[in-house]
């Protein structure tokens, strides 16, 4: 492998084609001298801890749980449907451990996680694996969903049930990749590239799919409340 | 589409991207909404205004929390092997595979492994009826010219000197 491919582009089971950067450092001595890289990654300590004992992989599933929990349910419409899917990224992702590489960059800041995209990367598999045995798609209102303000305010708690129910309804008819960007940028609250790192898509068409789905989403709103 | 159409996508696709930025750090000010450039589309910012507002997290139970815990925590034991007799190492091993249908890969990439399939059924669909129809389309159409009387006398010569030959080689098989 020349040294450009090497640092630039590599596509390794993370996907993620960007640019890395090395910054050697006693104990990645080794990897940098054969072209590889260390890197700054906001879950690396949890990260080595559970590759040198399986039990600290704990810490990992604490801190991503309801995020993948709420990207099944909103892919899937169902809570025992969506424990399945959690379930099952969590469960590969422990077995594939030793198969994640880092893939962040310093221009990300501190709060990058490129595990975090890894593991989006194999629940998007496993929810589109379900959705594809299931044949259906999400059409529930997901009133779980709806904030609740006060419970003794029960006129305005269902008007903004209401209203997340109309909202769901337009992010549902949307296709497929622009649903899962929207819910990827709106609910889990993930920056363009990681989006991207997980639809394997580029940054750019990333935006240009976000942009689209919100028109979009704009016009069937509008409609719906004339 | 154009160039120009396709920069000026990118373009607006960048102001709403930035907006989106400005509108999520607005949540920890705990702003209701964001500053945004003039020029972006009064729809798409309402439309991520009410998103933003309606499109909250979901948790899990307690109890499914603790319960896949569990069960993460079982399949780590299985994973290290214990120390053989003297020796102090931890050799990890592979947990078993979780359930899913034979081939699948959960760490395949996305674009191999998404809701392609359903797009790419109808087009195969499509092609083997559209070969089948030309298939029938064709027989048709060389039955319909070998029963239509020819026009030119040297199609005529030739469909008659056809037929003679045909009658030779049976002629010369039954004899």
């Amino acid at each position: 492998m020349s040294a450009r491919s090497a640092t630039f582009g590599r596509r390794g089971c993370n996907g993620m084609a960007r640019p890395v950067f090395g910054r050697v450092s006693g104990q990645g001595s080794a990897r940098a001298r054969r072209g590889a890289v260390t890197h700054l990654d906001r879950d690396r300590p949890l990260v080595e801890a559970a590759r040198r004992d399986p039990e600290r992989f704990d810490a990992l599933y604490r801190r991503y749980l309801a995020q993948v929990y709420s990207y099944a349910y909103y892919e899937l419409g169902d809570h025992h449907e969506a424990e399945d899917a959690t379930e099952r990224t969590f469960l590969a992702a422990l077995s594939n451990l030793d198969r994640f590489e880092e893939r962040a960059r310093p221009a990300d800041g501190d709060a990058a996680s490129t595990f975090r995209v890894w593991l989006f990367r194999i629940a998007r598999n496993v929810v589109a694996n379900q959705r594809r045995q299931k044949r259906r798609r999400p059409t529930l209102p997901l009133e779980a969903a709806a904030v609740v303000p006060d419970p003794l305010d029960v006129e305005r708690g269902a008007a903004l049930r209401d209203e997340a129910a109309e909202a769901w309804r337009a992010v549902g008819r949307l296709p497929a990749d622009r649903r899962r960007a929207i819910v990827l940028r709106f609910v889990e609250e993930m920056s363009t590239a990681e989006i991207a790192g997980i639809l394997g898509r580029s940054e750019g068409a990333v935006r240009v799919l976000i942009h689209r789905a919100l028109r979009s989403v704009g016009r069937d709103l509008r409609e719906e409340s004339r | 589409m154009t160039l120009p159409g396709r920069d000026a996508a990118e373009a607006d696709a960048l102001l709403t991207d930035r907006y989106l930025e400005s509108l999520l750090a607005a949540d920890d000010r705990r702003a209701a909404d964001a500053p945004a450039d003039a020029s972006l589309d009064r729809s798409v910012r309402d439309a991520a205004t009410r998103l933003r507002r309606n499109l909250v997290r979901v948790h899990p139970s307690f109890r499914f929390e603790e319960r896949l815990a569990g069960r993460l925590s079982d399949v780590a034991r299985s994973m290290r092997l214990a120390p053989a007799a003297g020796g102090g190492a931890i050799v990890a091993i592979r947990p078993p595979r979780p359930e899913g249908p034979a081939g699948f890969d959960p760490l395949a990439d996305p674009n191999d492994n998404d809701d392609t399939s359903a797009r790419t059924r109808p087009l195969l669909i499509g092609g083997a009826l559209t070969s089948a129809a030309l298939s029938i389309a064709g027989a048709a159409f060389v039955a319909w010219r070998r029963t239509r009387p020819a026009r030119s006398p040297m199609a005529r010569a030739a469909r008659a000197a056809h037929a003679e030959r045909l009658r030779t080689n049976l002629r010369g098989r039954v004899g």
